[in-house]
């Protein structure tokens, strides 16, 4: 430790601003044994070390910094759901009016005209959908989310899902069932989150079979444990090689440059997906080979698990 | 029928898919016609944005659903996926129906009929 000797020239209140700033800065005072001759007051000061002057300065940037960096995220954020909704507004303009100019109503198309307009809006339909992608899991990432829980019935959020997508299905004419096992609880989970899942995996089932093909939703008790609900959406597409099944969960993965080009995504959904599961305390994955299908299985706690979450909990 | 919406563009899309409907559209690009309009023209349904730059699309439900006059006009909100939370807050205000953006526009014609009914019941 090295001392540092300091002369002031001044009045007390130079010496008692002084003493504040060393004080601050982390230096201990030590009085000199007697006034130095010259005139004004003398200070001998020390560190108290150079870990606690360091440390204090250190605390200060990082505060800074994390203000900074507070300030920036809600600014990103704001940034994010602006540009989304300058986005899709022209987004869904052009999908509108190709439906209005589909369905003949400012005259009669040719099958070819009908052919050109459908691949135009469900162009699209696919940028919003990776619009609404990105934005979801810049949130994500930009706030703690949190789930609130609601009671909800399994079937009633598949058939939402389902008739988000039932002109596609129509379209693709794909044989969608859904099968609920007669003994199954009532869920107890976020019902906005579930089904932003069941969109996801509903929607890739779609994407991913080809025309003629089956999706099949089936909701039961999980074997694991029978509080909790198992749902399975499983398709008759393309599938997918077992090398890539844990791979799909994470962000930004397109597990073939081929399969992404032929299908639309940001390959953030399922990771969004995951994230959402877990939130929950669930699990998800898949069950796949290539060339045969796919089955996605997730799991949500239904009101018997919550409410035995809580008794021991309580 | 009454679109509200303050994109031209949208605007005009829906006009042209109410008229060639069969419906007689007026359409207000912000909530202050809207409600005006609600009022003068007693239109059969009303089709309503969220994202209005005066006052809110909920305002503008609230508005039509509070005034005696206008009470009985069924009001269909259309949402972005950012609305989550106003949800509740429209059908609580009297919202038949909310539509996530972009609409499938034939299922929503095929909607409108039941919608209309629905109102002129108690």
């Amino acid at each position: 430790m090295t001392d540092l000797r300091l002369t002031i020239h001044g009045g007390h209140e130079v010496e008692a601003r002084l003493r504040e700033v060393l004080a601050r800065e982390g230096f201990r005072i030590v009085e000199p044994p007697r006034p130095e001759a010259g005139g004004g007051a003398a200070l001998v000061v020390e560190p108290h070390g150079h870990l606690p002057r360091e440390y204090a300065r250190r605390l200060e940037e990082l505060e800074r910094t994390i203000l900074e960096l507070r300030n920036l995220d809600v600014a990103k954020s704001q940034f994010l759901t602006n540009v989304s909704h300058e986005l899709r507004t022209p987004l869904t303009a052009i999908v509108t009016y190709g439906e209005i100019l589909r369905d003949g109503m400012l005259g009669e198309i040719t099958p070819r005209q009908r052919e050109a307009i459908e691949s135009m809006i469900g162009s699209c339909r696919q940028l919003l959908s990776m619009i609404e992608e990105i934005l979801t899991y810049a949130r994500t990432n930009a706030q703690a989310i949190s789930i609130q829980p609601s009671d909800f019935t399994v079937d009633e959020v598949v058939r939402i899902v389902h008739d988000m997508n039932a002109s596609l299905i129509e379209r693709k004419s794909l044989h969608f069932d859904l099968e609920m096992s007669p003994d199954l609880p009532t869920a107890h989970a976020d019902r906005d989150k579930v089904a932003h899942v069941l969109g996801n995996l509903i929607g890739n089932a779609i994407d991913f079979t080809p025309d003629g093909g089956r999706v099949h939703v089936d909701a039961h008790r999980s074997p694991a444990d029978p509080r909790w609900i198992e749902i399975v959406v499983e398709d008759t597409g393309i599938g997918i090689d077992p090398v890539h099944h844990e791979l799909i969960f994470q962000e930004f993965a397109q597990v073939d440059a081929s399969r992404a080009r032929i299908h639309h995504g940001t390959g953030l959904g399922l990771a969004i997906a995951r994230q959402f599961v877990r939130l929950h305390g669930g699990r998800i994955w898949v069950e796949s080979e290539l060339g045969g299908g796919s089955r996605f299985l997730f799991t949500i706690p239904s009101v018997e698990a919550s409410a035995n979450a809580e008794s021991a909990a309580a | 029928m009454l679109v509200v919406e303050d994109s031209d563009a949208i605007r005009t899309a829906f006009t042209i898919l109410l008229e060639e409907s069969g419906y007689t559209v007026a359409a207000a690009p912000n909530g202050n016609d809207a409600v005006r309009l609600a009022g003068e023209r007693s239109p059969d349904l009303v089709l309503l944005d969220l994202g209005l730059p005066d006052i809110s699309g909920l305002d503008v439900a609230r508005r039509i659903k509070g005034d005696p006059a206008t009470r009985g006009i069924p009001v269909v909100a259309l949402t972005g996926r950012d609305d989550d939370a106003d949800r509740d807050a429209l059908l609580s205000a009297g919202c038949s129906a909310f539509w996530l953006k972009p609409v499938d526009t034939q299922a929503l014609i095929r909607s409108l009929p039941g919608y209309i009914a629905g109102a002129a019941q108690p």
